[in-house]
């Protein structure tokens, strides 16, 4: 009894030691002109849409500019792979792959009205398609679509943004205020974000863990965990969030109207 | 009349050089001045717009206009939120389809002006009416909303009402200050006006149909 008593003891002991993680802001990278719409990183390489101007700028991961490449219509969430951004043009209803130098488009077998956000997964990718308010999703051999206009589980109103994981398909249901969850057969699994009344869920990130959205009208960022515990909300110094990365064990957020990026770490 | 033959014969060359020229030179004139005619035969349009602040529907906007047949070299400054574009002199758009075709896309044309082909100017731009006598009060009332598109149309439809001014709204506490003349206008009358610019009171609501044109970002939660 005694010795229950005491494990007990150390139990509570040790529970009370133990702090909570969270993402703690490290650096503010100020961007001058660039209005972030979308960001992705490979290596030390950062690419930010620029979407006001029609431009996608290359930066170090100082935000040292390195050089910002015009002629893009309104680009917006974008990603990388090795050497090649794939540059979702909202205004050309196209996705543009972009090596630094030549343009080319991806061929799709469907066509797209005011494309949002690109994800890739090895040999895969999903598409943020805005106006037909669905996703395109390319499983390595062949495609499929999924979602239409609508409020109920499993339709969208105006997706913004998508994340492909191993075996789910995140997305930002952007006006209906929520994150949807599904698998990769199209089939809706859950919900995220109802309670936390989000005004434009714009942007999002997923890493093996965390799920990340961008609360644009509210000014936030709010971190979930993978079954949709809320675990940290972020509002300092946010100003109309857009987008989000996680690189490594620092997250990253595209201010839109702050003009800015602010990298925070995990302690 | 001698000196005058002997004066024409020896500048005869001299005045024939100066005729070709001056004929050259009309010539020139006519000829340059056609790429200058075929390029006036647009109306450059130039519209203010209020509520720019969400990228996604701004984008979105200039996207919609672009679908019109004819209309070309549409842009946005988003910092201005001045939107310019180019149409077809003689498919001529009114101010007021300019208007209608912005509101439609859930924007509030602050102005509009446009600058005709044939060198004519116009203006949406109205002369401000003198205010009537009569006692203003500072008043509040809610008004439901979400972003700031709807703020700008909140805000221009209180203030196009008679006898409001200064008509500020909240999006935090979903407040909208405005002065009100007693004399010329009410509350209820004021509420009346929001809701039929697609945003419920507590007093009146929006129509469904005017409700649902609102774009995605603007469909608030509505008053029970």
């Amino acid at each position: 009894m005694k010795t229950v008593f005491y494990i007990l003891i150390a139990l509570l002991l040790m529970s009370s030691c133990q702090k909570d993680s969270s993402w703690q802001l490290t650096k503010t990278i100020d961007l001058d002109t660039i209005t972030p719409i979308g960001l992705a990183i490979e290596g030390a390489s950062l690419w930010v849409a620029d979407g006001d101007n029609n431009r996608v700028v290359h930066l170090s991961l100082n935000g040292e500019i390195k050089k910002a490449y015009e002629g893009f219509e309104r680009p917006m969430h974008l990603a990388v792979k090795g050497n090649t951004v794939f540059i979702p043009e909202y205004g050309a209803d196209q996705i543009t792959k972009f090596d630094g130098k030549t343009k080319k488009t991806l061929v799709l077998q469907d066509s797209l009205d005011a494309p949002a956000g690109i994800s890739l997964w090895e040999q895969e990718y999903a598409i943020a398609d805005f106006y037909n308010h669905r996703i395109l999703y390319f499983n390595g051999t062949e495609t499929i679509t999924f979602g239409e206009e609508g409020k109920t589980e499993g339709l969208f109103y105006y997706p913004t943004d998508v994340q492909l994981t191993k075996d789910k398909i995140f997305v930002a249901d952007a006006y209906n205020n929520r994150v949807q969850v599904f698998d990769k057969k199209g089939q809706f699994i859950k919900v995220i974000g109802t309670e936390e009344k989000m005004n434009a869920a714009t942007g999002l990130g997923v890493s093996e863990t965390q799920l990340f959205v961008t609360d644009f009208e509210n000014d936030r960022v709010l971190i979930y965990n993978l079954e949709g515990t809320l675990q940290q909300i972020i509002e300092e110094g946010l100003e109309k969030p857009t987008d989000v990365f996680i690189d490594k064990n620092l997250l990253y957020i595209a201010n839109y109207k702050g003009k800015n990026l602010m990298v925070y770490n995990h302690k | 009349m001698y000196l005058l033959i002997n004066f024409l014969k020896l500048n005869i060359n001299k005045m024939k050089n100066i005729i070709v020229l001056t004929i050259g030179f009309f010539i020139a004139v006519l000829g340059f001045s056609n790429p200058l005619q075929a390029q006036t035969d647009k109306d450059e349009i130039t519209v203010q717009v209020d509520g720019l602040g969400c990228p996604f529907c701004a984008y979105g906007l200039e996207k919609k206009f672009k679908e019109f047949k004819g209309i070309k070299n549409v842009a946005i400054e988003m910092e201005t939120g001045v939107m310019t574009f180019d149409f077809p002199a003689k498919d001529s758009l009114a101010i007021e389809q300019i208007e209608e075709k912005v509101v439609d896309a859930g924007y509030t044309p602050v102005s509009v002006e446009i600058m005709r082909a044939g060198g004519v100017f116009e203006t949406s731009q109205k002369e401000e009416m003198e205010t009537a006598e009569g006692e203003s009060i500072e008043t509040t009332l809610f008004v439901a909303g979400n972003c700031g598109m709807c703020q700008a149309r909140i805000e221009k439809a209180a203030n196009d009402l008679d006898g409001v001014t200064e008509a500020s709204w909240d999006k935090e506490n979903k407040e909208l200050s405005v002065l009100l003349n007693t004399s010329q206008t009410s509350l209820e009358e004021l509420s009346a006006t929001v809701a039929k610019a697609g945003h419920d009171t507590k007093t009146a609501k929006a129509e469904k149909g005017v409700y649902e044109k609102l774009p995605g970002c603007c469909q608030y939660e509505r008053v029970d």
